[in-house]
């Protein structure tokens, strides 16, 4: 147990401090976007994940991203004003928005609650589409302003992994305190848990507030990273692909979605040669991961554990025979 | 009146599971509710602890209107309760069953725990303490690092019970505590419910089981919801229309 907990955080900061260390090997600023992106996808599968444990099954997360990305990029854009303001704006936007969907959500489960937020979720990206007088046609918004007045990557690149740590150790902090017991406690039984005293609609709507607030942090990022936005962009597809990331990393893990979203967006990258098929790739992995590894890739050093362990204890009952 | 149902009423589109149901309980009394299977016991218990609103009647506890309260809001006032069937946080273990269901007292407000101030950990230690008092006396303390899911029956069973006592009720309210265990879970948890009296807690048990009744200082019989007979024990056992709706015609033994 104590050599468990010295393990994990020790691997978390060799990976951020191989990061910090990684713009200075002069990569291509192309490897250099593709790691942006891939930490904004870490945002938003965490905080799915978050969502995910208090036994919800959000399908809108994209359009809270959107929500974000579009609230800090407009007010940015008609405002003139400073994209650090917007940000936290925008997020501060997706978490209202997620927490009152939340209330009358608050009692629906399983499937229903899927197909309820899945619809609301295309339904904001149709509130954004109509919205033209912001945005230009068919829901597009060019010359967003950007973050800082320079062209390279790489100080973008600092900036959003920074956000990305923050972003996770608050998250973390979450579900480590006693809201991650209750929440998780929710998920495993409603009755049990309001029979205890624990208020089922407060932590819900707490929880989506909070995974909303950090995917629309995520989204206004990368508006102003990339300085245009298209709404199909956070379609029914975009939501599918956290849940894979989530799912192939293994939900059970605070770890599963970083390595998840890690892994499916650099991967695919690498190997522009299977560009288009992408979807289907994921698809395999994803298939394959359910069928192989039900806790993930995260899971992994579990299953080993475990399997030392079962052949200890094996070792052992022949030695009594 | 420490705790008073009246005229209770809890209908189901076109079925009437417990009408015009009244009850109340003394301090420190331990009452039985009995009755066959499918009589509106569970429906009752669930009215009372809010997982269903009632129809119509009137709950009072402790001097306050609970009537129609949501189910965390009636546990934060002091009404604990076990559950019939899957009682548990399957996927913690015992020790964070119980540690989990310590949510109002003490109370840590979302700042505190989420910033781990010295009073929420304060709040925790004792949490910690307290929950393993309560695995020790209901015999559950060497099996506190087992995952939920991986008890026997009877130990997730007083499992419930302990999660319940977690809530510190003034009002315990057990659902069928017995189903389902075999002869000498019985007995264990029939000298746990001793305890309980003699520690001055108030109970309300549902069961089927007629071993109950010696246990109880008063005992009500509900039969398709509603209620056939109150008394003692004693006088509940011999009434003619008990025997009538538990074992048949009365003539026939």
């Amino acid at each position: 147990m104590n050599k468990k907990k010295f393990i994990t955080p020790a691997i978390y900061a060799l990976a951020v401090i191989l990061l910090l260390l990684f713009p200075l090997t002069k990569v291509s600023p192309y490897i250099i976007n593709i790691f942006i992106i891939a930490f904004i996808n870490i945002i938003a599968a965490v905080s799915l994940r978050l969502i995910i444990t208090s036994g919800q099954f959000p399908m809108a997360h994209a359009s809270f991203m959107a929500v974000g990305a579009y609230m800090s990029a407009v007010v940015a854009i008609y405002s003139h004003w400073s994209p650090w303001l917007t940000i936290p704006l925008g997020g501060i936007t997706a978490a209202i928005m997620g927490a009152l969907i939340g209330l009358p959500f608050a009692r629906l489960r399983a499937l229903y609650y899927a197909l309820a937020s899945m619809f609301f979720g295309q339904a904001i990206l149709q509130v954004i589409l109509a919205a033209n007088k912001w945005t230009n046609s068919y829901g597009g918004l060019n010359g967003i302003p950007r973050l800082l007045p320079t062209y390279s990557k790489i100080p973008y690149y600092y900036i959003i992994l920074g956000v990305t740590v923050v972003c996770l150790i608050a998250m973390y902090r979450l579900e480590q305190s006693r809201i991650g017991i209750n929440l998780k406690a929710i998920a495993q039984s409603h009755l049990v848990a309001a029979s205890v005293g624990i208020s089922e609609v407060k932590y819900r709507v707490l929880v989506l507030g909070v995974g909303c607030f950090f995917v629309g942090i995520a989204g206004a990022f990368l508006a102003h990273y990339t300085q245009t936005l298209d709404y199909t962009s956070f379609g029914l597809n975009k939501i599918l692909l956290f849940w894979v990331y989530a799912w192939v990393g293994g939900i059970g893990n605070f770890a599963g979605p970083i390595v998840g979203a890690s892994l499916l967006v650099i991967a695919p990258e690498l190997m522009r040669w299977l560009q288009q098929y992408v979807p289907y790739v994921s698809a395999v992995i994803l298939l394959l991961v359910v069928y192989i590894m039900p806790k993930g890739l995260a899971g992994i050093p579990e299953m080993i554990r475990n399997y030392y362990n079962d052949r200890i204890k094996r070792k052992k009952a022949v030695d009594v025979l | 009146m420490f705790f008073e149902l009246k005229g209770l009423t809890k209908q189901f589109g076109g079925l009437l599971a417990v009408s015009n149901f009244d009850l109340y309980i003394n301090q420190k009394e331990i009452v039985g509710l009995i009755g066959p299977n499918g009589s509106g016991k569970t429906t009752l218990f669930n009215t009372i602890s809010g997982v269903y609103t009632p129809t119509k009647g009137k709950v009072t506890f402790d001097g306050k209107d609970v009537t129609g309260l949501k189910p965390h809001r009636i546990a934060e006032l002091g009404i604990g309760r076990t559950f019939q069937l899957n009682p548990l946080f399957n996927d913690f273990t015992v020790l964070q069953n119980v540690t989990a269901s310590f949510q109002i007292h003490p109370k840590s407000s979302l700042f505190d725990t989420y910033f781990n101030t010295p009073r929420y950990r304060h709040n925790e230690k004792y949490i910690l303490e307290q929950s393993e008092e309560i695995l020790r006396s209901v015999g559950l303390y060497h099996v506190k690092d087992t995952l939920a899911k991986n008890l026997p029956h009877g130990y997730q069973k007083m499992l419930g019970v302990a999660r319940a006592l977690a809530t510190k009720p003034k009002l315990l309210m057990l659902d069928e505590p017995l189903g389902g265990m075999n002869p000498e879970e019985i007995d264990f948890t029939l000298k746990e419910i001793q305890k309980t009296r003699e520690n001055g807690m108030t109970v309300l048990i549902v069961e089927h089981n007629m071993q109950v009744l010696s246990y109880c200082d008063r005992v009500y019989v509900i039969n398709f919801g509603q209620k056939i007979c109150e008394g003692l024990p004693k006088t509940v056992r011999d009434d003619p229309q008990v025997c009538l709706a538990y074992f048949g015609r009365e003539n026939v033994a």
